[in-house]
């Protein structure tokens, strides 16, 4: 028999809950939302069990990850309970206990730890900058290097381990049975939803939901791509016209679109707008910086502005830094992994339920 | 003895003329014995025909008047007041229902109706023969009042009256006024603690000199009625006699006392009543402590003793959920880090009382769900109340709560002394054992009991706002009935023959009222009958065994020679024009229509309308214009139009005329 948690309210008001404790259980959340069905009664069931406090139900469900926060049931809400921003703020809390170093937690609930990590990387890079005499072509090279290395490191040691708690706590923990045929077959669904965000598409479909949806896969193959030109194809030193353009369309696309993104934080219109936690904050800032340092170095490359390259590049490698070891590991970023996840292990729930 | 007495039979459109053969009965009625004049009517309650019905009287020199028609319940006080402007005792009228109980009731035989309505004519006629002139009995009463119990009604009552210009007994069974209230700490709405409200207001009762408040006093006997009523108070051993016009009750109620163990109530300190808890709330300061430890998360059950299918509190008292969720904010307002758990069936924080439910939201306390089937269960941990409920909020998961305290949140019941209260000043009670009023809505502060009213909580449930609000309809009430001096009351009561009465006291037995007292007179005991408290019921009538008492307006020989007149043979011929198919519906003029029929068609204006709508234009009762557009649609004056657009109601308009 689960126990209430009276303390778990706290908690995740930590994570950017507001006022869902207005809720005086009507369901219209559930009623209004598209995503929800006979089976998912979201957004509901997960205020009840945030109300109470039922971490353990919390933990095991994927539901906070199904949503795609179009925002219409903190629009509707008879009691401005914000069903919408808990949805958000679970998934917050999710990845914090996904986390297995706790340092997500650590972070998305105190602003001033995630400034001294921040701080912290801007020193590193400078030192390194220090070390090689500011020599502009090893800072380069070690830039290449890092680049390489973190991405391996942080997906082996952070990312990878991440993805198997999650899977322990909503699939082996939960006693769900599932053959390796099945986990085969459903392998399908995590490519599917990870490169179309199809989920997304059972929101509501106006016309700034599509837009949100165009935006979003656009940013995400934009960033998937460049991270490829740029470490790979090494878009900073090739000679390659053809390179050269793809990396400047996918950096500038990058940027319009998270310029986009900020400039809707700051006018706070739209329900999932309204609320910006530091978290947000700084995944879509950085997410700008790193598309628009890149663009300017390639251009000052270009252009031949080789006296001023030294700097601009050590500002985005610093953003390249702060971004690989903070925001990709423990901040916003692994919602792209963790929706696409959840996809998949709820197709093995419902293959299993299927059964 | 009546000896010139009018004769109106009523057509009623063709209600009554359809199958009553009215003309030929108004022929025949012509021949009875004392009839003057005897005429059948279009309408006998038009205007037209009240005002004949005056000059018949005052030029035929009337001194009675029969009008049959329709039933007494419609038209009594028309026909009296007809009596009235004419100048005769509107005692001397009857009425004669020959609609509802003679031609609908009997359509299918027009024949054996009109033999049956010449019956009830003519007993009629021989009823009103014997009829008298009565007057309203006027009584002198006491400009005083006793008021029972010293709560906040009862003294929000006791300052009212006594600013009205009536003496006040304030009387009070405990040492100290100010009842439940005044155990309260601060109060919703106002912010104000309990115990300054009513040392407020025991101020004010003090400085009213109209007051005198006994504390330490009770209701010995009570004896008397509507405006000398005598009491009986003893007040801390010493008997005191009061005499005075009026009694208002305002007893109050008692708290719902848990059972021994009902959800754990006596087996740890830590389960405890609201009330309790409030007291627990003001003794605190900087933290809430109980057994010498600080409280952190508070489990509060609601309907708690209420609203029990099968207990004996059936309903909802409508004051608890608001209380507990008060004491609730009031929690968090004066204390840090406490979280509260609802336990509730339904909140029922009405009107204004819902800000405060928002509040407590605002606040964290979370809110569970159960049925009365599924009650929360309580056990006890090492002294600590652990409850488990289904929660109905979360798909009826069962749910554990490590409570520090649970807080019963009990309802309202009865007090247990209401009995003899009853007892004393004959209020009837109800199942719930409150104070019953005669019509909850009509008449909501009224007994049956002349002269003794109930306000505030000792006729149910209330807030402390309802509760003041009775407590001064009351007061206007009384008010209204001491402020002459003197009470008018109808003069249809029981009567004594003195000569004939032997004192053997039967009528005395089955009286209800208490109305009849043996009286001392000409040197033998005979019953007397109290006026005021008399009814008119007749109970006393039939068991008198020499015949000494009867009823004014129903005496023996007037309800004899009713039933000698109905039972007389009647020689009634078959009517050639009484079959149904062949009834043609005469014409009638405008001017014959009765007062509410030309109500009714001025709100016409062109467009088909409703029976609300009618009732808004015209003013008149809704269950009025039906029967009234019955008539009127059978006489083709109105027809049907169809259903309105909500398709709620018919809709009416009026026929070419």
């Amino acid at each position: 028999m689960p126990s209430v948690n009276p303390n778990f309210a706290n908690e995740i008001i930590k994570f950017g809950a507001k006022d869902f404790n207005l809720c005086f259980n009507c369901g219209n959340c559930t009623a209004i939302c598209s995503l929800s069905t006979n089976d998912e009664t979201f957004p509901r069931e997960l205020i009840r069990y945030s109300t109470l406090g039922l971490e353990d139900e919390l933990k095991s469900s994927l539901k906070p990850w199904l949503c795609y926060y179009c925002g219409e049931c903190s629009t509707d809400c008879p009691r401005q309970a914000n069903p919408g921003e808990l949805m958000m703020s679970l998934r917050r809390w999710l990845t914090a206990q996904y986390d297995w170093t706790g340092l997500s937690g650590l972070l998305y609930k105190n602003l001033w730890a995630y400034l001294l990590a921040m701080v912290a990387i801007l020193g590193a890079v400078i030192g390194l900058s220090y070390f090689t005499g500011y020599s502009q072509t090893e800072v380069i090279h070690i830039g290449h290097l890092f680049e390489m290395i973190a991405i391996a490191g942080v997906f082996s040691f952070i990312l990878l381990p991440n993805i198997i708690r999650m899977w322990y706590f909503t699939i082996l923990k939960p006693g769900i049975k599932v053959s390796i045929n099945t986990y085969a077959v459903a392998l399908k669904d995590l490519f599917v939803h990870m490169f179309t965000q199809k989920q997304f598409l059972g929101c509501e479909p106006t016309r700034e939901n599509k837009m949100r949806w165009l935006l979003h896969l656009i940013l995400v193959f934009g960033y998937l791509s460049l991270l490829f030109t740029t470490v790979f194809l090494n878009w900073f030193s090739t000679e390659s016209r053809f390179i050269i353009w793809l990396g400047y369309i996918e950096s500038a696309a990058i940027f319009i679109i998270t310029f986009l993104f900020i400039q809707k934080r700051v006018r706070k219109v739209d329900a999932m707008h309204k609320y910006s936690q530091p978290s947000d904050w700084f995944f879509v800032i950085w997410l700008f910086l790193m598309g628009f340092t890149a663009f300017i170095v390639r251009l000052l490359i270009d252009f031949q502005l080789i006296n001023n390259l030294f700097w601009v590049y050590v500002i985005h490698l610093t953003v390249l830094a702060q971004w690989a070891l903070i925001i990709v590991p423990f901040g916003k970023w692994t919602h792209f992994l963790y929706r696409s996840f959840a996809m998949y292990f709820e197709t093995l729930i419902l293959e299993k339920a299927a059964k | 003895m009546k000896q010139r007495i009018g004769v109106y039979i009523c057509h009623c459109g063709g209600n009554i003329s359809d199958y009553v053969d009215v003309e030929q009965l108004s022929k025949l009625i012509a021949n009875e014995d004392n009839v003057v004049i005897s005429k059948d009517v279009m309408f006998a309650c038009s205007d037209s025909n009240q005002k004949e019905m005056i000059q018949d009287i005052q030029e035929k020199q009337l001194d009675a008047i029969v009008v049959a028609s329709c039933s007494p319940k419609l038209h009594t006080h028309t026909f009296r007041n007809v009596a009235l402007r004419a100048g005769i005792n509107p005692y001397n009228y009857v009425q004669v229902n020959v609609r509802e109980q003679c031609s609908w009731a009997h359509s299918d035989t027009p024949l054996d109706a009109t033999v049956k309505a010449y019956g009830l004519v003519r007993a009629g006629i021989n009823r009103v023969a014997y009829s008298e002139a009565l007057e309203n009995i006027e009584i002198e009463a006491q400009k005083a009042v006793a008021v029972v119990g010293a709560g906040v009604a009862g003294m929000r009552a006791a300052i009212e009256l006594a600013r009205l210009g009536n003496s006040v007994y304030l009387i009070e069974k405990e040492e100290q006024v100010g009842g439940r209230v005044a155990q309260n700490g601060k109060l919703f709405m106002t912010g104000e603690d309990g115990k300054s409200l009513t040392q407020r207001l025991l101020n004010e009762v003090k400085s009213l000199s109209h007051i005198n408040l006994f504390t330490k006093a009770t209701l010995e006997k009570v004896s008397g009625s509507i405006g000398n009523f005598l009491l009986d108070v003893n007040v801390d051993g010493n008997l005191l006699k009061l005499n005075v016009g009026a009694v208002l009750v305002t007893t109050g109620f008692d708290f719902y006392q848990p059972a021994e163990n009902e959800y754990g109530f006596g087996q740890t300190q830590r389960v405890i009543t609201l009330q309790e808890f409030n007291q627990l709330i003001e003794n605190n300061t900087n933290e809430l402590i109980i057994e010498g430890r600080p409280v952190k998360n508070i489990a509060y059950i609601y309907c708690v003793g209420n609203r029990q299918s099968k207990g004996p509190n059936k309903y909802c008292s409508r004051f608890c959920c608001t209380a507990a969720i008060h004491s609730s904010v009031r929690v968090h307002e004066k204390f840090n880090g406490i979280k509260a758990f609802h336990f509730y069936r339904d909140i029922r924080t009405y009107g204004k009382q819902e800000l405060l439910y928002r509040q407590s939201s605002l606040n964290g306390d979370v809110y569970l769900k159960f049925e009365e089937k599924e009650p929360p269960v309580i056990e006890v941990d090492n002294g600590y109340p652990v409850v488990k409920v289904k929660d109905y909020l979360t798909s009826k998961k069962e749910i554990i709560l490590k409570a520090d305290l649970v807080v019963l949140v009990t309802g309202m019941v009865a007090r247990s002394d209401s009995g003899q209260v009853s007892e004393k000043l004959k209020i009837p009670i109800g199942n719930d054992k409150f104070f019953n009023e005669i019509h909850p809505k009509l008449r909501p502060v009224e007994t049956v009991i002349n002269g003794v009213y109930i306000g505030g909580a000792c006729q149910g449930p209330k807030n402390i706002s309802e509760s003041v609000q009775s407590a001064l309809a009351g007061v206007a009430k009384i008010n209204a009935l001491l402020k002459k001096g003197k009470i008018a009351l109808e003069p249809i009561v029981a009567r004594v023959n003195a000569e004939a009465c032997l004192w053997c006291g039967k009528c005395a037995e089955v009286c209800e009222y208490d109305a009849i007292k043996p009286l001392e007179m000409n040197g033998k005991m005979v019953a007397e009958v109290n006026v005021a408290t008399c009814k008119g019921c007749g109970i006393c009538a039939p068991v008198c065994p020499s015949d000494a008492i009867e009823i004014a307006e129903y005496s023996n020989q007037g309800i004899e020679s009713m039933i000698a007149g109905f039972a007389a043979e009647a020689e009634i011929k078959q009517s050639e024009t009484q079959h149904k198919d062949e009834i043609e519906h005469p014409q009638v003029g405008m001017k014959e229509y009765p007062e509410e029929w030309k109500k009714i068609l001025s709100c016409f204006t062109g467009e088909p309308l409703t029976i609300p709508q009618i009732s808004d234009k015209s003013g008149l009762a809704k269950e009025l214009i039906t029967y009234h557009l019955m008539t009127m649609n059978r006489y083709s004056i109105v027809e049907p139009a169809g259903l309105n657009d909500e398709e709620s109601y018919y809709m009416y308009k009026p026929k070419n005329h």
